[in-house]
C-alpha cells in the first residue's frame, strides 16, 4: 500500500528545510520550499546528510534551482503530490504534466555511499498499480441473500455456506473436516445444524445457504447431533492425550470437551490402524485419525501432489500413500498443522515439548524471499518448533519444510566467540576487543580499492547498511550481494522486485517463467501460481530448467532460443502473452549470475513491452529474488559501486563477509585477510582470518524486505549464543576501533538511517510497491551478447540452501530421504 | 529368656572350660548387651520357644515364635554387629519376612528375585562418613553432570 499521504504531509512540514541535490556534488541547493522535485538515484544520501526521501524511488528533492540541472531528471512535484496523494486520479495529471527527459548524470558521484548510476537515459512512466487483496463482496441486493440465524436474519453473499453463513452471524459451528482453503468434503458430520422445515439436521459446511432459511444452531437437536456425532468419533479414538504431541492443541480435545458428552456408550475394542512412513518430516499415527481427508484435501489441491489418499471403506478405512511412498512436497509440513486430531504430527518435534510450556515470537522467515510470516516457539534458550502465522498477502497459513524444519540447525555449528587464525594456522578464541582490533590493523594496511564487503544471504537490513556505511566511508565501494550476481541494475525497485506482488499473482491468467525454479526458489509462490492454474485456468510456460511444478505447463526449453522468438513474436506463446488480460513474467534467480544478463533482461524487457504486461492497472513484471537478504540490499544500494572493479577477485587483500558462506574459496586470493561474521562455521569461516560471532533471525530484532517489497522485522525468540552480538552491532563497533565511527548507537538510529536511504525499509508490515516503470531502456552495457546456453538451476537441492540449514540434522536427512525420488 | 543364654554358656563351660566359656559370652555380646537395653531386650526375649529362622550373610540372626507371643511382635532379628546396627543391616530378602510382608524365606525369595537390576545391598552409612551426597544435575562432580549449553558450538578444524 502507498502510504504516500504521509509523504505529503512531511513535505508540507518541512515547507522551508534545506533539500540537498544529492545527485549532483556540486548543487547548492536552495532552503526554499521545492517547487520541483529532482528524481534521484535512491542510496546516494551520504550519513552526513539528512536527505528527504521519498515512498518511491527518489531519494530526495532539490529546490527549482538547480545548479546542474542537466545532471537531473526532474518530475513536476504536482504529479509526485498526485502519486503520493492516492485520492488524485493519475491518469487524468499524466497529460497535462509532460516529465521531462534529461541526463542522469552517470559516473562517480563523488559522494560516499553511491551505488550504481542510473546511466541510460530514460523517462518514467507512473503507474498507478491497484493494491490486490481479497476481493470485497459488495452489499448488493441482488448478489446477497437473507437468512436467519438463531432468530436473527442476516445479509448474506450467494453462493455461501450455511456455515459460512453461520460465521457471519458470530456463531461457531464445530467443525473437523472443513477448512476454508481446502474443497468441501462433508464427512465428519460435526457442523450439523438444525434448518427450519427439513426433516434431518444439516451438515451445514456442505450445504449452501438458500434464500429465507431459518437456521438453528442451539437447539436440544443440534446438541443432540453434536453428541451423537462426537461420540461416533471417538469410538475409535485412542485415549493417548497424555502422549500425543497435538495434546492441547487439539481440535478434538477441544470440542469433545465443549460439545462431547460426558461419557461414552463403546465397550468393544478400538480399531488399529498401521501407520505410514511420509519421510522424516511428518510422523503418523494413523490409529488417531478421524478421516476428516484434510491432509489429501491438501496435498492434491495446494500442494499439488497427489501422494495421499483415502482407501477401503468404513471400519476399515484408512488415510494413506497408496504404495509405500514418502510425501514428496516442499509444502507437506502443512499437513501437520491442518490436521485436527493427532495423527500426523511433527517428528522432529516428537515427545520435545508440550504446548503450553512454549513461548510464542512472531517473527518472519529468511529461509527464501518471500518473507513467510511465522511463529517461533521457543523453551528458554532454544527454539522448538517454527509454525506458520496467518498473513493473506504472504504465505496465507502455509510454510515451507525448510521454514518449518531447519530450526534444529540453530543449535549446531554455531559461532559462539570471536576467533583470530594464528601463524599456524589454527583459529584461537579471542575477545571482541583482540578481535576487532586484528581487523582493525588488516583495514589499515590496505588500500581501499583492494578491499570488498560482500553480503549473505541471511543479513538483516540493518547490518547491510551498517557495513555499507563502514566501507564506504573508508572509499571502498566493492560490496555486493551474493546470489544475485555482479551486473545487477538496483537503480529502479520496479526492476528487481516481484511487482505483481504473491497475492496478486493469483490473479494472472498467463505466467512465463524465465530461469526460475519457482517450485524451489519460492514454494508459496509456486502454490499460488498453482492456485492461478487452478481458479483462472492459467497456462504457464517455462523457460529453463526442466520442472516438475505441480501444474500443467509447457516447457518452451531451457536456453534462451524460445526467449528470443518470443520477442520477435515467432513463437506461438507471444501471442497467449500479448492477448492475456493479466500476464506475469517471472524472472528468477537462473538468469542473475549469467554473463549475459543484461542481453537477457534487454529481451525480457521487450516482451515485456510488447506484451504489455506492464500496464496502468497491471504490472506483469517481476523478479524473483532468492534469499531474505537480497530485496533490503537492493534497495540499500549494496551493489557495486561505480569505482568498483569487481569480477578480478585477485586484487583484493581485504574481504568482509558478512555471512556470505557461497563464495568459493579458490576464488579468495591466498593473502587476503577475510573477515567473517556470521552465525555459524559454514565454508566461509574455514577460510577466515577473524571470525566475528553474531546473532542468527530468531535471535535479533532484523528488518527484512520481501522479494515484493514488503518490510517486516523478525522479533528475538531466544538469547544469542555465547559471546555473539547483534550483527549491526559488531560492524558499529568495529567503525569505532578503526577509525570511522558509524553515527549510530542504537537500533533505531540505525532505522532513522533507512529514511535517509530508502524510507520504505523504515515502514514495517507495509507492502510498498514500486510506482514507477522506466521505459526505452538502454540496456548498461549494450557489448554483452545474449548467448544460447541454457538457464542454470539455482538451487539444487531444496533443502541445503544457506548456512542455517546445511547445519540442520532434518534437513540432512530430508536430503537422503528425498535425493533419489526424482523431483526434490 | 535369658536361661537359654545361660544354659548355652554353661554348656560350653562344661565341654570346653571356662575360656572357651568367656568366648561364648563374648560371641554373644553379652557385655554389650547389658549396656544396651535394646540388645538386652532381644536377648532376653530369645528364649527356648524361639526358632531360629535363618543368618543373613552379614550374620543377622532373624528369630520366629509363634507360641506365647503377641501376633505381629514374633519375628526379630538380633544384630550380628553389636555396637553399630541399625535397620538398615536387613537386607531386603530378610525385609518383606521381617515386616510380615511375605512368609517365603529368602531362599524361596530368591527364585522370584527378578535378576535385571538387582544391585547388592549396602548399608546406610550416613552420618559415618561414607554418606549418599547429592550433587545437582549442573554440579561438575556429579558423574551425570548435564550440559545445560543447548546449542553445539563451531569446532574449528
Amino acid at each position: 500500500m502507498v502510504r504516500g499521504s504521509k509523504c505529503y504531509k512531511v513535505l508540507q512540514a518541512r515547507g522551508n528545510a534545506n533539500f540537498r541535490c544529492l545527485i549532483s556534488p556540486g548543487c547548492k541547493a536552495a532552503t526554499e520550499a521545492p517547487a520541483e522535485g529532482t528524481i534521484l538515484r535512491r542510496n546516494a544520501a551520504p550519513i552526513s546528510d539528512s536527505g528527504y526521501c521519498r515512498s518511491f524511488n527518489y531519494a530526495a528533492f532539490s529546490s527549482t534551482k538547480c545548479s546542474q540541472p542537466e545532471s537531473c531528471t526532474r518530475i513536476p512535484l504536482n504529479l509526485m503530490r498526485a502519486l503520493a496523494n492516492r485520492s488524485i486520479d493519475v491518469s487524468s495529471l499524466g497529460a497535462s504534466s509532460s516529465v521531462q527527459r534529461t541526463p542522469v548524470c552517470s559516473g562517480s558521484t563523488g559522494l560516499i555511499g553511491s551505488g550504481g548510476g542510473l546511466q541510460s537515459v530514460r523517462h518514467l512512466q507512473t503507474l498507478a498499480v491497484t493494491p490486490t487483496g481479497p476481493k470485497i463482496i459488495k452489499a448488493d441486493t441482488e448478489e446477497t441473500i437473507e437468512v436467519s440465524v438463531d432468530g436473527h436474519s442476516l445479509q448474506i453473499p450467494k453462493g455461501m455456506t450455511v456455515l459460512q453463513a453461520c460465521e457471519v452471524a458470530g456463531k461457531e459451528i464445530p467443525r473437523f473436516c472443513y477448512h476454508s482453503r481446502l474443497s468441501i468434503a462433508g464427512n465428519c458430520r460435526m457442523c450439523l445444524v438444525e434448518v427450519e422445515k427439513t426433516p434431518k439436521p444439516v451438515a451445514s459446511c456442505a450445504m449452501p445457504a438458500l434464500p429465507g432459511m431459518k437456521i438453528k444452531t442451539d437447539t436440544p437437536l443440534v446438541k443432540k447431533a453434536r453428541e451423537g456425532v462426537m461420540e461416533f468419533l471417538l469410538l475409535n479414538h485412542p485415549l493417548d492425550c497424555p502422549i500425543c504431541d497435538q495434546g492441547g492443541e487439539c481440535d478434538l480435545q477441544d470440542q469433545s470437551m465443549v460439545f462431547g458428552s460426558d461419557r461414552g456408550r463403546f465397550t468393544d475394542t478400538k480399531r488399529s490402524v498401521v501407520d505410514k512412513n511420509l519421510g522424516p518430516l511428518v510422523k503418523t499415527v494413523m490409529t488417531r485419525c478421524i478421516h476428516c481427508t484434510r491432509c489429501v484435501r491438501f496435498a492434491s489441491e495446494i500442494a499439488g501432489v497427489p501422494d495421499l489418499g483415502v482407501l477401503g471403506r468404513g471400519g476399515s478405512e484408512e488415510i494413506g500413500t497408496y504404495v509405500e511412498n514418502l510425501m514428496t512436497s516442499e509444502l507437506s509440513g502443512n499437513v501437520i498443522d491442518i490436521c485436527p486430531v493427532g495423527a500426523l504430527t511433527s517428528k522432529p518435534f516428537a515427545f520435545t515439548a508440550r504446548s503450553w510450556e512454549l513461548k510464542s515470537t512472531e517473527s518472519i522467515d529468511v529461509s527464501d524471499a518471500l518473507g513467510s510470516n511465522i511463529r517461533i516457539d521457543s523453551r528458554g534458550p532454544e527454539v522448538m518448533r517454527i509454525i506458520p502465522r496467518l498473513n493473506e498477502e504472504v504465505n496465507e497459513e502455509w510454510i515451507s519444510d525448510k521454514t518449518r524444519f531447519s530450526y534444529d540447525g540453530l543449535k549446531r555449528q554455531r559461532l559462539n566467540e570471536p576467533m583470530i587464525r594464528r601463524p599456524g594456522g589454527y583459529l584461537e578464541p579471542v575477545t571482541w576487543r583482540a578481535a576487532l582490533s586484528a581487523v582493525a590493523q588488516a583495514v589499515h594496511q590496505v588500500k581501499p580499492e583492494e578491499m570488498a564487503g560482500v553480503v549473505g544471504k541471511l543479513a538483516d537490513a540493518e547490518s547491510i547498511i551498517a557495513l555499507k556505511d563502514f566501507l564506504n566511508k573508508l572509499g571502498c565501494e566493492n560490496t555486493w550481494c551474493e546470489g544475485i550476481g555482479a551486473n545487477i541494475d538496483a537503480d529502479v525497485r520496479s526492476k528487481y522486485l516481484l511487482n505483481t506482488t504473491i497475492a496478486g499473482v493469483e490473479n494472472a491468467d498467463v505466467f512465463l517463467l524465465i530461469g526460475t525454479q519457482v517450485r524451489k526458489e519460492a514454494p508459496l509462490l509456486n502454490a499460488r501460481i498453482r492456485k492461478a492454474v487452478r481458479n483462472n485456468r492459467a497456462k504457464v510456460a517455462t523457460i529453463g530448467p526442466p520442472i516438475d511444478l505441480t501444474y500443467d505447463h509447457e516447457d518452451l526449453g531451457d536456453g534462451t532460443d524460445a526467449l528470443i522468438q518470443i520477442a520477435e513474436g515467432k513463437h506461438p506463446f507471444s501471442t497467449l502473452l500479448s492477448k492475456a488480460q493479466h500476464p506475469v513474467v517471472i524472472v528468477g534467480a537462473g538468469v542473475f549470475e549469467r554473463s549475459d544478463k543484461d542481453a537477457v533482461m534487454a529481451v525480457v524487457e521487450t516482451i515485456v513491452d510488447q506484451a504489455k504486461v506492464v500496464r496502468d492497472d497491471w504490472n506483469g513484471f517481476n523478479v524473483l529474488l532468492l534469499e531474505a537478504a537480497h530485496a533490503a540490499a537492493l534497495d540499500l544500494g549494496f551493489v557495486p559501486g561505480v569505482t568498483a572493479k569487481l569480477l578480478s577477485k585477485d586484487h583484493l587483500k581485504f574481504l568482509y563477509l558478512l555471512g556470505a558462506d557461497d563464495i568459493k574459496p579458490d576464488d579468495i586470493p591466498k593473502d587476503a585477510f577475510v573477515v567473517y561474521q556470521g552465525h555459524h562455521g559454514d565454508r566461509s569461516a574455514y577460510r577466515a582470518n577473524v571470525i566475528l560471532p553474531g546473532a542468527a533471525f530468531t535471535e535479533k530484532e532484523g528488518t527484512y524486505e520481501s522479494t515484493e517489497g514488503r518490510t517486516q522485522q523478525t522479533s528475538p525468540a531466544v538469547p544469542s549464543v555465547g559471546d555473539a552480538r547483534d550483527d549491526w552491532k559488531i560492524i558499529r563497533a568495529l567503525s569505532e576501533v578503526v577509525g570511522v565511527q558509524l553515527p549510530y548507537d542504537s537500533v533505531s538510529a540505525v532505522r532513522a538511517r533507512f529514511l535517509a536511504v530508502s524510507p520504505n525499509l523504515f515502514r514495517v508490515d507495509e507492502l510498498e510497491p514500486p510506482t514507477v516503470w522506466p521505459q526505452s531502456i538502454t540496456p548498461r552495457s549494450s557489448s554483452s551478447k545474449i548467448e544460447s546456453s541454457p538457464f542454470i538451476k539455482a538451487i539444487d537441492n531444496f533443502y541445503m540452501t544457506n548456512s542455517i540449514c546445511r547445519a540442520s540434522r532434518t534437513m540432512a536427512q530430508c536430503t537422503s530421504a528425498f535425493a533419489n525420488l526424482k523431483q526434490i | 529368656m535369658v536361661l537359654a543364654f545361660l544354659r548355652s554358656t554353661i554348656k560350653a563351660a562344661k565341654d570346653n572350660g571356662w575360656k572357651a566359656a568367656l568366648e561364648e559370652v563374648k560371641k554373644q555380646g553379652l557385655v554389650t548387651s547389658l549396656l544396651d537395653g535394646n540388645l538386652l531386650a532381644t536377648k532376653l526375649w530369645t528364649d527356648d520357644g524361639a526358632r531360629l529362622v535363618g543368618v543373613d550373610k552379614l550374620g543377622n540372626k532373624y528369630f520366629e515364635k509363634k507360641v506365647n507371643s503377641q501376633f505381629g511382635r514374633h519375628r526379630w532379628v538380633e544384630y550380628a554387629d553389636k555396637k553399630q546396627y541399625n535397620a538398615s543391616a536387613v537386607p531386603p530378602e530378610w525385609h518383606g519376612w521381617l515386616h510380615y510382608i511375605t512368609d517365603h524365606t529368602p531362599e524361596q525369595l530368591e527364585d522370584l528375585k527378578p535378576a535385571r537390576y538387582g544391585i547388592e545391598h549396602k548399608l546406610n552409612r550416613s552420618g559415618e562418613g561414607d554418606a549418599y551426597i547429592y550433587h545437582s544435575k549442573g554440579h561438575a562432580l556429579n558423574p551425570k553432570q548435564r550440559n545445560w549449553t543447548r546449542y553445539e558450538p563451531w569446532q574449528p578444524t
